[in-house]
């Protein structure tokens, strides 16, 4: 006899089963280019990752300040967890900066996740995943840096190289565009940017022997404006840099993999590069190899490179320059200045690209010597197959991804300081499409490190450090209450006097910081906000902590009351 | 659906029965993942795909274990319980992951949308099935869009 089946129904939104209700106000809907260019001045709000288009990571607030920090407390903590299997489940990390819009927070996580939540409770109002494929080439780790806010949505990309918008009003995707290609190693986790009616995008897979690229989207329909490569081709500006008869500039990496900066009087996009490919092995490409571990000075509405100043030209250390490149003004001077993984402080006119000087912000430097006005020796590298060099700091740099921050107030630099060396040997390998090209075997050090948030001033003077005995490897946040908060290898969140550096509260969080943290405001009470989950390319950063547990929360912080 | 015998061969077949690797509480306590069938989804005309996937009695493993896509896109699934038992089905999706209830003897549908190229697992997410044996694989072939792609010569691949 034949039973029938019992009817199972539709499958359903996994998020139909929790207590989320799909639906948060409507508090995108008015943000436009105007009032992005004065996001600062919405001290309640964070509404572009670096918190404004210079990329100083500072806030106006100071409700909380150096005189009470000491009283802040967990306002709220958000949890992701994880269900099912996901791609590079070993190395995801909590790498976000989450956006405020009065009252809600749009957090990227890793595995293609994005939440809207309550900024007042951290109640989950809707979410968005989307489906990543498991076997997704990732360099460093799952992970996602946050998204950008404009026109009723959000944006924000997938390791999977999709640009997706999405309804901020629910999570319902508007549009979506593939934005990478997959099968060559390309992958992206950079945090969008929205500049005019353009979204600003890069791509990320730079170990892999991709082409690096930056892109302008339409805001309103994902349609590409303009496509920039960081490589030029045969014939193209700086294609003298590259071997003339051979396939290196193919392979040549130099991806924009972190967001950049923004003037609008310059009308410039201040975009970081990355590594050459391969990483350790210069033979196979000789030249400077532009725009490789450069500042690339875009054109915002047409993508044409205007300027480019290259910090590390002919790269064999894995010296990416991708990290944030600060705005900020001296003597009616408008400069930038740029903490770069080859362990100096470079600070440029940035009208021009013009170098005003070079200073070293970390203890261990021996891979070569850049003088103040910027000529570069290399003295230890990677030259002959199969010989060990050891050499600081290691290809995670003085400074990783990870931002610092810049107080107009006190006009100093935070800097997260990683002192790490590392030993690679040249081994070279044939390139094959979306496999890994580095041409060498490398281990960096696991029982000799060290890491502080330093103050320097703008020219590059050290007024203060705070030690720890790891290096740094998550942002810095600075505010107008003269705080400097920022988050250690081993869990704890901590304040600091901005003006001396002492420590003036700390909370253990759990687990390892390497993100991003912000600041906001609801109905007048200030709250500090921080991702909190340890991993990412950990083997590169701190192989020491490798073994330390993984986290996915998010807490925020407030005064009692 | 397509019940396609290779590249499972033969004597990967056999060996797998042998050493017990393809079953429940033999050499192993649970299946080893991937070591069941291999189909293909079938395609409309208008490119939507449509596939079945079902628990067979005391198995608790997917069948197939491995489900290929000739593109991304949107999968309809016929998802099919013939177990004695409990279980369910979450299934990765753009947008949200899909969940389907699947008490004994039950048959549901679902409807997803992956990107492709790529592989993805899907599983039944209670107590351990999944590490019994209720996690399979839907790999989508393909390349991505050629506006997507890099603007170099062809590459060699491995």
């Amino acid at each position: 006899m034949t039973i029938e089946y019992v009817d199972a129904g539709e499958a359903i939104n996994h998020s139909a089963l929790s207590a989320m209700p799909g639906i948060a106000p409507a508090v995108t809907d008015n943000i436009d280019y105007e009032r992005l260019l004065k996001a600062r001045s919405e001290s309640q709000n964070w509404l572009t990752y670096y918190g404004a288009y210079d990329g100083q990571r500072y806030s106006l607030l100071d409700q909380i300040n150096s005189e009470n920090v000491s009283k802040i407390a967990p306002a709220w903590i958000f949890q992701a967890g994880q269900a099912g299997q996901i791609a590079g489940a070993s190395t995801y990390a909590f790498e976000t900066c989450p956006l405020i819009v009065d009252g809600v927070m749009f957090v990227t996580g890793w595995d293609g996740w994005f939440w809207a939540l309550d900024a007042a409770s951290g109640r989950e109002l809707w979410r968005y995943k989307h489906a990543v494929p498991f076997d997704v080439s990732l360099c460093c780790g799952n992970v996602n840096r946050g998204c950008a806010v404009a026109n009723g949505k959000v944006y924000f990309v997938t390791p999977n190289a999709q640009l997706v918008a999405l309804d901020a009003t629910n999570g319902d995707v508007v549009w979506q565009k593939t934005i990478g290609d997959v099968r060559a190693g390309e992958s992206a986790s950079i945090a969008p940017t929205v500049i005019k009616d353009l979204l600003i995008t890069g791509s990320a897979g730079g170990e892999f022997g991709v082409r690096g690229h930056i892109d302008a989207w339409d805001l309103e329909t994902g349609e590409q404006r303009w496509r920039t490569y960081t490589v030029p081709k045969p014939g193209e500006p700086g294609s003298e840099t590259w071997p003339a008869d051979g396939e290196a500039w193919q392979r040549g990496g130099g991806n924009h993999w972190v967001t950049g900066s923004y003037d609008p009087e310059t009308n410039l996009y201040y975009a970081g590069t990355g590594n050459p490919a391969p990483d350790f092995d210069g033979e196979v490409r000789e030249g400077d190899n532009l725009y490789t571990d450069s500042l690339v000075a875009l054109d915002v509405d047409t993508g044409e490179i205007k300027w480019h100043y290259q910090f590390t030209p002919h790269d064999l250390w894995d010296y990416d320059s991708t990290m944030e490149m600060t705005l900020f003004e001296r003597d009616g001077k408008k400069l930038l200045g740029h903490f770069d993984k080859n362990g100096y402080f470079f600070v440029l006119d940035r009208t021009n690209g013009e170098l005003q000087h070079v200073t070293p912000f970390v203890d261990r430097i021996d891979w070569g010597v850049i003088t103040r006005d910027g000529k570069v020796t290399p003295r230890k590298y990677p030259e002959k197959e199969g010989e060990p060099v050891h050499f600081y700091p290691g290809p995670a740099g003085a400074k990783e991804w990870t931002h610092a921050a810049y107080s107009p107030k006190t006009e100093m630099f935070y800097v997260p300081v990683a002192d790490v060396g590392a030993t690679a040997t040249r081994r070279r390998r044939e390139f094959k499409e979306s496999m890994p090209y580095w041409g060498a075997g490398v281990a960096v050090d696991i029982d000799d490190m060290a890491g502080s948030v330093s103050a320097f001033d703008t020219h590059g003077e050290e007024k203060w450090r705070w030690r720890l005995d790891y290096p740094m490897a998550a942002s810095v946040l600075a505010t107008a209450g003269d705080l400097v908060f920022a988050g250690t290898p081993t869990g704890e969140f901590v304040a600091l006097d901005a003006r001396t550096g002492e420590k003036l509260w700390e909370f253990q969080c759990g687990s390892g910081h390497h993100g991003s943290s912000s600041t906001y405001s609801v109905d007048g009470k200030q709250y500090v906000v921080v991702p909190v989950g340890w991993g990412g390319w950990l083997e590169g950063i701190i192989p020491g902590m490798l073994g330390a547990g993984h986290g996915s929360a998010l807490i925020a912080f407030a005064l009692p009351g | 659906m397509t019940i396609v015998e290779e590249p499972v061969t033969e004597e990967r077949s056999a060996l797998l029965a042998r050493l017990g690797l393809d079953g429940q509480n033999k050499a192993s306590m649970g299946r080893v993942l991937a070591t069941g069938s291999i189909a293909e989804a079938t395609e409309r005309a208008d490119g939507t795909m449509e596939a079945t996937i079902r628990i067979s009695e005391d198995e608790i493993c997917w069948e197939p274990a491995i489900l290929v896509l000739p593109h991304g896109g949107v999968l309809e699934l016929t998802v099919i319980n013939d177990d004695k038992n409990t279980h369910a089905c979450l299934l990765p999706s753009n947008g949200d992951q899909k969940f389907l209830w699947l008490v004994n003897h039950s048959k549901g549908r679902a409807t997803i949308n992956l990107d492709g190229p790529g592989y993805y697992w899907y599983s039944s997410p209670g107590g351990n099935d999944e590490g019994r044996g209720l996690t399979a694989a839907i790999v989508v072939q393909g390349e991505v869009p050629p506006e997507a792609r890099l603007d170099r010569p062809e590459q060699p691949r491995p």
